[in-house]
């Protein structure tokens, strides 16, 4: 049993070990001076090795701490009911949230397929030492905090050390339930896919930890302990039911499909994206196109796309419309409203920088187009010639622009209305300046993601993000529009200078797929 | 014609893939490219077709005069077949007619492509994306022969066909090899010697051709399977 969990546990860290070394490697600049060599490179290795285990115990302590400082801690205080009982109270109820939710068996980890499906690893002795080894983690990381905390809020400390016991009872009392149902009925319980009797159980659970307090009504510590009491046998006889099943091997191979495993855990794995956009393409048979060459090739694109493409920037539409009406109300309503209102509109300009930023979807659609065009055709020599590469990129560069000019239109003139309808401006210029600048924004964020991905191409031919550089160029977006939000400006100098901007970067950005593209757009080998 | 590889180099790190390719492959035949697993098959393609940068060498095609190679010279059908799965197979073919126009020689109907190609009438306004894996490979073979390059590169193109279509394909092939240079890479050796008119051996890095005048099919087998052992 030992020798199974120290395998498996050395098993665990070397991924982990070699996931750290290949994001290292994934950066840009170090992946071309790091040679593939180093995933035998002891210095490194131990270095990887010494941030997993430190991963390892920062993981066991944080998320308990934030967890009963946060969930118990803080909100018991928040009522004016006893802290000490509402602590408690709120405790059991999580708990057997916990118990429902979180059950370490019944997460189909990669680290368990890797083990029992890849490397066919002795199922049961692999499951109960991982098991015992994550209740040890659940008591050694709660421990320290809840005797900090429940004495923080008065529980005496006796009860505070029989907490994580109590979570640990919980638990295996839950997991042999579990294990009785499959069975019973083979039905293998996965947590990440609850069904909906567990989920309205949880959400019941939840509304009576942090609802019930606030009528002034919390578990007595008397009925705490009497549940105490009863949970630690019955987590004892769960202990042994769990020790005496011996089919996990039965039950881990329906649990450990790698659907499971790579679908619900890590959505955006590149398998998951790939059915996704597949899935994505409509087709009715109606859809046609009159025109010809690459103008028809991207026309059918855009059709059999709509909704991807076309459908949610309707809703961000509709969505303003509601919001930019909403706002215009409201000085009716509140007329001191008035004044904010306006000062919003004349110095609020680079927050929208950030709004911008959030509408555009060209991550999603330039992810559509590899997945469902380029990744094959990118493979025909011709399409890589510059006529037709160019050719597609303007139609591209033609549809991203105007499918994300509605929204920013209608903040345009949204803007431009509120600033008018709350009192106007002395200088009539801030009306042209806000609608002109939210445009020019929306068309730079379009060229901007389109123009990369022409430049940098990031995926290989198993639709994999490989570039670092890629990765590094959004990152560095998002920052500095998230930036943005708290630049206070006036109006018409930021709308004008984010005007040139847009136009500049636009201009020598297109100048540059012109001349690069054709080198750069293909698939990563 | 033909296409010359003068002293081609291609390295991943340090390791050295291909170690200096000389080699003239003439049109009118079909060159079945052998090796072993990693002996970078592949990776010759891929610098072929241009998708990775060389280290070293060059290529080019030699009719009458050296000229480089251009992207509508080069043909290269993948294993995997890859086909956008968004057009029909109508669709795809319309699109393929009209960018490769001034390549296609004697351009005849949608139809008449789909005739040759052996593609059912039900299946030619399908999404490519409900086709079988056999059907994606036989447009993606039919596209580049459409497009009437003068080297084509199969890698392993026949492994997912039917027996009954596999032999269609070889009929196929062997009918347009005059007009091209094919360059054929399989891992099944009688394949290679059934449809090929030479074998070369990718092996160490180097290519290396296998002289077959007065050998058996057996004897000749013998000699493919000794070269390809000295690792």
């Amino acid at each position: 049993m030992l020798n199974t969990f120290t395998i498996s546990f050395r098993l665990k860290n070397t991924y982990k070990a070699n996931s750290i070394i290949y994001s290292i490697k994934g950066l840009p600049i170090l992946n071309k001076i790091l040679p593939d060599r180093l995933y035998k490179s002891g210095g490194l290795k131990v270095f990887a090795n010494i941030v997993s285990v430190l991963w390892e115990i920062i993981g066991t302590f944080l998320g308990k701490f934030l967890y009963v400082l946060l969930m118990l801690f803080l909100m018991a205080t928040l009522y004016d009911t006893n802290q000490a009982d509402t602590f408690l109270h709120i405790f059991t109820l999580l708990t057997v949230i916990g118990a429902i939710s979180n059950t370490y068996m019944f997460n189909p980890t990669k680290d368990k397929y890797y083990a029992i499906a890849l490397m066919n690893m002795d199922a049961r002795k692999y499951a109960i030492s991982n098991y015992a080894y994550s209740m040890l983690k659940v008591i050694v990381g709660f421990l320290p905090f809840t005797v900090l905390f429940g004495l923080g809020v008065d529980v005496p400390l006796w009860l505070c050390i029989l907490m994580p016991f109590f979570v640990v009872s919980m638990k295996m009392f839950a997991i042999f339930y579990d294990i009785w149902r499959y069975k019973s009925t083979g039905v293998v319980t996965n947590e990440n896919s609850l069904d909906k009797f567990r989920w309205i159980a949880i959400a019941l659970l939840l509304a009576l930890a942090y609802g019930l307090p606030l009528i002034h009504v919390v578990i007595s510590r008397t009925l705490f302990i009497i549940l105490l009491a009863a949970c630690l046998p019955l987590g004892i006889y769960g202990l042994i039911q769990i020790l005496a099943f011996q089919d996990y091997k039965k039950l881990y191979k329906k649990l450990l499909t790698p659907d499971n495993v790579y679908m619900v855990k890590n959505a955006s794995s590149t398998d998951v994206i790939r059915k996704n956009m597949e899935k994505s393409i409509e087709y009715d048979g109606s859809a046609t196109s009159n025109k010809e060459g690459f103008a028809y090739f991207h026309d059918l694109f855009v059709k059999r796309h709509r909704k991807l493409l076309t459908k949610s920037a309707q809703k961000q539409s509709f969505f303003l419309l509601v919001t930019i009406a909403a706002v215009l109300a409201v000085p009716r309503f509140m007329p001191e409203a008035k004044e904010i209102l306006n000062q919003i509109t004349l110095t609020f300009l680079p927050y929208f920088v950030f709004i911008m930023y959030m509408l555009n979807r060209g991550t999603t659609i330039t992810q559509a187009m590899f997945m469902n065009c380029d990744h094959s055709m990118l493979t025909y020599r011709v399409y890589r010639t510059p006529k037709v590469l160019l050719g597609v990129f303007k139609e591209r560069l033609k549809t991203m622009i105007s499918i994300n000019l509605v929204p920013a239109g209608i903040i345009g003139i949204g803007l431009a209305l509120v600033l008018f309808t709350t009192g106007g401006t002395d200088d009539p210029l801030n009306y042209l300046v806000l609608f002109v600048s939210v445009n020019a924004m929306s068309i730079f964020f379009s060229v901007h993601y389109l123009v990369l991905y022409y430049l940098l191409q990031p995926y290989t031919i198993s639709t994999e993000l490989k570039s670092g550089t890629y990765k590094v160029a959004q990152v560095l977006t998002y920052l500095v529009c998230y930036f943005m939000i708290n630049l206070r400006l006036p109006t018409i100098q930021f709308g004008i200078a984010t005007t040139l901007f847009c136009v500049a970067y636009t201009a020598i950005s297109l100048v540059l797929v012109y001349r690069y593209a054709p080198k750069t757009f293909k698939i990563r080998l | 014609m033909e296409l010359v590889i003068e002293n081609l180099k291609k390295n991943f790190e340090k390791k050295e893939v291909l170690k200096g390719i000389d080699f003239r492959f003439e049109k009118g035949k079909i060159y079945g490219l052998l090796g072993r697993n990693g002996a970078g098959k592949t990776t010759l393609f891929n610098c072929l077709n241009q998708d990775l940068e060389l280290d070293g060498g060059t290529f080019c095609i030699h009719d009458g005069k050296n000229r480089p190679l251009e992207a509508n010279d080069i043909g290269y059908v993948l294993s995997i077949p890859n086909v956008p799965e968004f057009l029909t197979g109508r669709e795809f073919l319309k699109f393929f007619l009209e960018i490769n126009q001034k390549q296609v020689k004697g351009q005849k109907t949608i139809d008449e492509y789909f005739d040759f190609m052996n593609i059912d009438t039900g299946d030619r306004d399908k999404l490519l994306k409900d086709y079988s894996h056999g059907m994606k490979n036989k447009m993606q073979m039919l596209v580049n022969i459409i497009a009437n390059p003068n080297i084509l590169l199969l890698d392993e193109p026949l492994t997912s066909f039917d027996v009954v279509v596999a032999e269609e394909m070889k009929e196929m092939l062997k009918s347009i090899k005059n007009d091209h240079i094919i360059i054929f890479s399989t891992h099944i050796m009688e394949l290679a010697l059934d449809l090929c008119d030479e074998i070369v051996v990718l092996n160490k890095g180097v290519l290396e051709e296998i002289e077959n005048s007065g050998l058996d099919d057996q004897e000749l087998k013998d000699k493919i399977i000794d070269t390809l052992r000295e690792a």
